[in-house]
């Protein structure tokens, strides 16, 4: 039995040799392959979640997220939805649009951005849309995230 | 009192070194090249300097029987390259060290595996990675650090903090500037602490999907990136990561000689010190030539050895398979050890495979960060400016 | 969120303090793992009523006194500096936290085992004035709202129960210390979050007046 075991540990160090060698010798395929058998993507806390809706304007696209909600189980009360628009040559010097996430036919909210200066104001229309979560300039365009609330508070 | 002659330890034969040496020399010219040889005078020239700086380490540890003084030199210049490397790539692509918003919405900050603790439990549930980074092809990619931390993982267990990370090595080496520690007395409760720091971080991580140690706690930060300073939050923040390098990975490290950041905060270290139990290198002390000197007790840099490891024959699952316990039993009980075989059997043989994996693995792992690091350096001498 | 890791940074001291009350008790009757669950659900259910009655008074509190003061962030300000601080020494430089769990367990191993009963146990172990516990009930008093109160310090409860699960397993309990220090540490930890918070409600508090 000892003999039995002792060969183990030898055939498990080597193996430990052989591994090292895999690592880097397959990393590319080991890599994909964590990928597409874990099925793993980016939390959409920072992706901004899956891109539901785009509309092509001619000069620009506007790409419209999913809201974000997503909790560890279920869904959080916080949450927000991110748009973004692009290319950056495209964009025009005022964006001004509106969003019906919700899929009622009834616009949500609406936002203007100045491409120039950055600065950016929200209409919301549905309480549940609270205020500019974030506005930032892209390699290749602008996004906004619009932060939005489940439990609509009595000082709103 | 009686001085014991220094008995251990013991290398190998002459013959056998430069044989082994030259195995590993085919290895390293083959993986650190790629198959390539680089076009560009500066590349050439790291990569001959890379390939004759790990060569001769090898030869010296094989031929001198020291593991921990020959491994510290390449750990340390590994984390040292990494900065060089890493900052002016950060140069290069962003203008500064800092982190822009754009970068963190686009989803492009380099991964590191001190994220992985608090990933796991995010992933395992929701299937989503809690990191601002990508998950393939871009430089640092998630699933590239999956990967070898696993790889590491599985062939060195916890040895993968003296072997793999390229932080380690700063505090390794700033544990090694005074001759003697100013602070002796350490209360050894404190190496739970990182299994505190883990247990925290990985469950703030889970419940607000969000990775609060790089957020709050990674001292690291302070020489690689750190968010643009643009609130009160995130300069209390930089302040932290600042105040925690220069505490734990250069004032206690110097004082202490030990490695005080990896010891005492890191919770990859103690997530990794459980991967200890199913790796099949371990350190084990041969009871019968012990003679309890506490050698060993002194000088573990993370406090894994102790009065209990000599009774139990074993060092703690902390163990971070440095060897420096090895290279100072004036008696040579201490030696690395394959699981299932005698104690002290071939020690030899046990030593060499794990050297193989070990070093395999940290020359492998750093060969482009230290060629980088000396193009770099070769770029300042040259032209003024390590950035191109 | 912040009672359930209050709750669970501190479970494993309280599962320390409250072990010689449990353990005896198992021991002692002898009649296996699910006899075991049973004494520990009692005793959980116990620890949970004693924790609800706490949320009812700081809830009390906060109706009482908090309310009427005009500089209430002031004062909860320093009560969590001054809370955190005990739970920060407590986590990493003392031993010894004031929990009637121990003062229980003594009593324990005086009388016969199999005369306490759990559940009576876990009420009276719900007592503790350590620091985990007196930053959740200031935290508690001052959110003001019952129902507030009584979740937070179920979650409290929740924190403090994980650790009580391998508990019937008596046998899991042999690294026990290792877990003491590291769950007083991750209190300790916590503690630093919540001096982060107080010092910021001060700072507000200082700045309304």
């Amino acid at each position: 039995m000892p003999k039995i075991r002792s060969i183990f540990g030898y055939m498990w160090a080597g193996a430990a040799i052989i591994v090292v060698f895999a690592t880097f010798l397959a990393s590319d395929f080991f890599s994909r392959a964590l990928v597409a058998s874990s099925g793993v993507k980016i939390s959409p806390w920072y992706s901004g979640g899956e891109v539901v809706q785009t509309l092509d304007h001619g000069s620009y696209r506007t790409h419209v997220h999913r809201p974000v909600f997503d909790a560890l189980i279920g869904e959080k009360d916080e949450g927000f939805i991110q748009v973004n628009w692009e290319p950056l040559a495209g964009l025009p010097s005022v964006i001004e649009e509106s969003f019906d996430y919700s899929g009622d036919g009834k616009a949500d909210f609406s936002v203007r951005v100045d491409t120039k200066t950055g600065e950016a104001s929200l209409a919301p229309i549905n309480p549940m849309v609270v205020s500019i979560r974030k506005t930032a300039k892209l390699d290749d365009g602008w996004m906004i995230r619009v932060q939005l609330s489940r439990t609509i508070k009595k000082d709103r | 009192m009686k001085t014991d002659t220094h008995q251990v330890p013991q290398g190998e034969g002459k013959g056998r070194t430069i044989v082994l040496t030259l195995v590993m020399a085919v290895i390293t010219v083959v993986m650190f090249s790629q198959g390539k040889m680089p076009q560009d005078p500066k590349e050439m020239i790291a990569l001959v300097l890379t390939l004759l700086f790990a060569n001769t380490l090898f030869f010296l540890l094989l031929y001198t029987g020291r593991t921990d003084r020959y491994r510290a030199i390449y750990f340390s210049t590994f984390a040292v390259s990494l900065i060089i490397s890493f900052v002016s790539h950060m140069f290069e692509a962003r203008g500064s060290m800092s982190l822009s918003e754009t970068k963190i919405l686009q989803c492009e900050v380099p991964f590191c595996h001190l994220v992985i603790p608090m990933t796991l439990v995010p992933m395992a549930i929701t299937k989503t990675i809690i990191f601002p980074g990508s998950l393939l092809g871009k430089y640092a990619s998630i699933a590239s650090m999956f990967v070898i931390w696993i790889g590491a993982t599985l062939a060195l267990g916890r040895g993968f903090c003296s072997w793999v990370c390229f932080y380690g090595g700063l505090d390794d080496g700033f544990s090694r500037v005074l001759k003697r520690p100013v602070i002796r007395n350490i209360n050894p409760k404190w190496i739970y602490l990182p299994f505190a720091v883990l247990l925290l971080v990985a469950l703030t991580a889970a419940v607000y999907l969000s990775p609060v140690y790089c957020s709050w706690l990674c001292p690291f930060k302070a020489v690689t990136e750190f968010q643009a300073v643009t609130s009160t939050k995130i300069l209390i923040q930089t302040i932290i990561f600042v105040g925690l390098f220069i505490g734990l990975v250069i004032v206690l490290p110097i004082l202490t000689k030990k490695r005080t950041q990896c010891a005492f905060l890191c919770p990859f270290g103690a997530m990794q010190s459980l991967t200890n139990k199913i790796n099949v290198f371990d350190v084990r002390i041969d009871k019968e030539k012990c003679v309890k000197c506490k050698r060993c007790i002194q000088v573990c840099p993370t406090l894994s050895m102790s009065e209990e490891s000599l009774e139990q024959g074993c060092a703690r699952i902390t163990c971070m398979k440095c060897g420096k316990c090895i290279d100072n039993c004036p008696k040579g009980a201490i030696s690395y050890h394959i699981k299932g075989t005698d104690i002290p059997g071939k020690r030899n043989a046990y030593r060499l495979l794990f050297l193989f994996a070990a070093f395999l693995f940290l020359a492998i792992f750093s060969s482009h960060i230290i060629q980088d690091g000396i193009v770099r350096v070769l770029k300042l001498i040259t032209t003024g400016s390590m950035i191109s | 969120m912040q009672g359930f890791f209050l709750g669970l940074s501190s479970g494993l001291t309280c599962v320390a303090y409250c072990t010689p009350v449990l353990v005896p008790y198992m021991l002692g009757e002898g009649k296996g793992i699910a006899h075991n669950f049973a004494a520990l659900a009692q005793f959980l259910l116990g620890r949970l009523a004693g924790y609800l009655a706490f949320a009812f008074v700081a809830w009390l509190i906060n109706l009482s006194v908090l309310e009427r003061l005009e500089s209430k962030g002031l004062l909860i300000g320093a009560l969590y500096i001054i809370f955190s601080s005990f739970l920060m020494i407590y986590a990493f430089f003392k031993t010894d936290a004031p929990c009637a769990a121990r003062s229980i367990g003594h009593i324990a191993g005086k009388i016969k085992a199999s005369l306490l009963i759990p559940a009576m146990a876990g009420l009276l172990s719900g007592i503790a004035f350590c620091p985990p516990f007196l930053l959740a009930m200031t935290h508690a008093a001052d959110k003001g709202s019952l129902s507030y109160s009584l979740f937070f310090f179920l979650m409290f409860f929740i924190g403090t129960s994980v650790f009580f699960i391998p508990m019937p397993f008596i046998g899991a309990l042999r690294r026990f210390q290792a877990l003491q220090i590291i769950g007083k540490m991750a209190a300790g930890i916590v503690g630093l979050y919540y001096l982060y918070a107080g010092i910021i409600a001060v700072v507000a508090g200082v700045k309304g007046i």
